[in-house]
């Protein structure tokens, strides 16, 4: 039967790494020739570096291609045709998809996508839910404001595609949708760690509803890597008594990660789909060795409208050493995306990543989920405030709470912080990216 | 993986595919309704030729 089938594609999925990489060089001068005759911020950027499509010949000579930086991209964008500029690849006729970039780092990015792309977009998110246990007969709800962001757009028709029935959850209040999702008897859902965790709290104290009594048996998560944070991924299985799976994307990249039902503490990279490398931040230099450390260069080996094409992402990733129990060889990414090169930021003299700081809030069971980091000046000196909420039962014991915090801060980052304990459900909700981390010192 | 997969015999089949919709684009003229949807039933075709016609040469190298 094929909802029996345990990949989306054994083809693809189960290619020895060797042919996979001949496969990536194939696909990769398919693309870089598309974007090099199609695309004149493309064509200057390599005729600048004297790179010709038959100049490519092996993975090395790929290593040899300019990076293309999100800054790069919001200048094009002041170009003709409006509203993309001069990366576009095909004329604006064909362009039916028209999404944005968050703008969590900067000015927004606008991103173009043809009918084929927006297919390619739910193929590769059919590879995420395939593998996480999706199947025709779940019904899969999505809490999702469909909008300019494309966070669960493509999550939604990949469910369509696979052969789920989807329920969208768009303007619905929280309370809401979570009755929505008892009254279909949902089985899955997609949504950042942030609002799946905030759903959970707003089911128990508002509606006097235990999560783990819905049907809901799997949840997918994006937008923010709290899926891989350990501490974080366990609250919300133990909250809605679901396995919960993260995987990786981005609007100007695509679906290029996940996890899947091994959970195996890392995401696999669709290789078929992307090529992936990862250099060393301070020295360029790539590494392809296990356990090391890098950011990414991603390229999308397949999109059309506005290619991707060694694309310097910022994502902080290192490769596995071991492979997945689950049989795929795509390779695994260890513990997710661990943070971006422009997030980790130096405080104190200590470089200070503020996943670690989510690992060790919700690792302490006292504590509410959401919390707020200020990072400021005491004169010359650095300050972390850190504003945590207190459970409503666990308010006698604010002692112990706060000591297995600061012990738990100094384990995971090595710095002390001036704890600050506010009334349960004072600190802001956020239903998509949250914006935790405040560093008001200048220049930051 | 399914011992009795063609991957060359399913290559073959859709390219077939996509030269008769290309065909069909042709014979409908200006037809908007045939146009606009051809153009979708080629991006599905696409991503047949993601899945299995792009790997199939490979499948076949030592």
């Amino acid at each position: 039967m094929l909802a029996d089938q345990k990949y989306w594609n054994p083809l693809l999925e189960t290619l020895p790494l060797r042919k996979v990489k001949e496969l990536q060089l194939r696909k990769f001068q398919r693309i870089f020739k598309w974007a090099f005759e199609h695309s004149k911020f493309h064509r200057a950027l390599y005729d600048r570096a004297s790179i010709r499509p038959e100049d490519i010949r092996s993975h090395e000579d790929i290593r040899r291609i300019p990076t293309v930086e999100k800054s790069m991209m919001r200048d094009v964008q002041r170009k003709d045709p409006f509203p993309y500029g001069d990366a576009l690849c095909v004329p604006l006729e064909e362009v039916s998809e028209f999404r944005q970039t968050s703008g969590t780092t900067g000015q927004p990015v606008y991103q173009a996508d043809t009918w084929q792309d927006w297919e390619w977009w739910a193929e590769c998110w059919s590879f995420i839910l395939w593998a996480q246990g999706y199947r025709p007969l779940d019904r899969v709800f999505i809490p999702f404001g469909y909008n300019v962001f494309v966070a669960f757009w493509a999550g939604h028709y990949a469910a369509e595609k696979i052969g789920c029935e989807v329920v969208p959850g768009g303007v619905l209040d929280t309370a809401a949708r979570i009755l929505k999702i008892q009254e279909l008897r949902a089985t899955a859902l997609m949504a950042t760690p942030t609002y799946v965790l905030g759903m959970a709290d707003t089911a128990v104290n508002k509606l006097s509803i235990d999560p783990r009594t819905l049907a809901v048996n799997k949840i997918t998560c994006a937008g923010e890597p709290g899926a891989s944070v350990p501490s974080t991924k366990k609250r919300m299985e133990e909250a809605w008594g679901a396995k919960v799976f993260d995987h990786a994307g981005a609007t100007e990249i695509g679906a290029w990660s996940y996890e899947c039902a091994a959970q195996p503490g890392g995401m696999h990279v669709n290789e078929a789909m992307f090529l992936v490398e990862i250099v060393d931040v301070e020295t360029g230099e790539i590494i392809d060795e296990p356990g090391r450390q890098g950011k990414m260069i991603i390229t999308a080996l397949d999109r059309q409208a506005q290619p991707c094409v060694r694309f310097d992402s910022k994502d902080i990733i290192e490769w596995d050493p071991e492979p997945c129990p689950c049989g795929r060889s795509f390779r695994l990414i260890k513990g997710g995306v661990v943070g971006r090169a422009d997030d980790i930021t130096k405080v104190k003299g200590v470089l200070l990543a503020p996943s670690a700081i989510e690992e060790a809030v919700r690792g302490v069971a006292g504590l509410g989920d959401e919390y707020e980091v200020v990072v400021d000046k005491d004169g010359d000196i650095d300050r972390i405030t850190l504003r945590v909420e207190l459970r409503p039962e666990a308010l006698g014991q604010a002692d112990s709470v706060n000591h297995t915090l600061v012990d738990q801060l100094r384990i995971k980052t090595n710095l002390r912080y001036n704890i600050e304990f506010h009334d349960y459900g004072s600190l802001p909700r956020y239903e998509v990216k949250a914006k935790r981390f405040k560093d008001l010192r200048r220049g930051h | 993986m399914n011992p009795e997969v063609n991957t060359e015999k399913m290559d073959h089949l859709i390219q077939e595919m996509k030269r008769i919709a290309r065909e069909v684009e042709l014979a409908g003229g200006e037809i908007p309704a045939v146009v606009r949807n051809v153009k979708r039933l080629m991006a599905s075709i696409k991503m047949l030729e993601i899945n299995v016609s792009d790997v199939s040469g490979i499948l076949k190298t030592t």
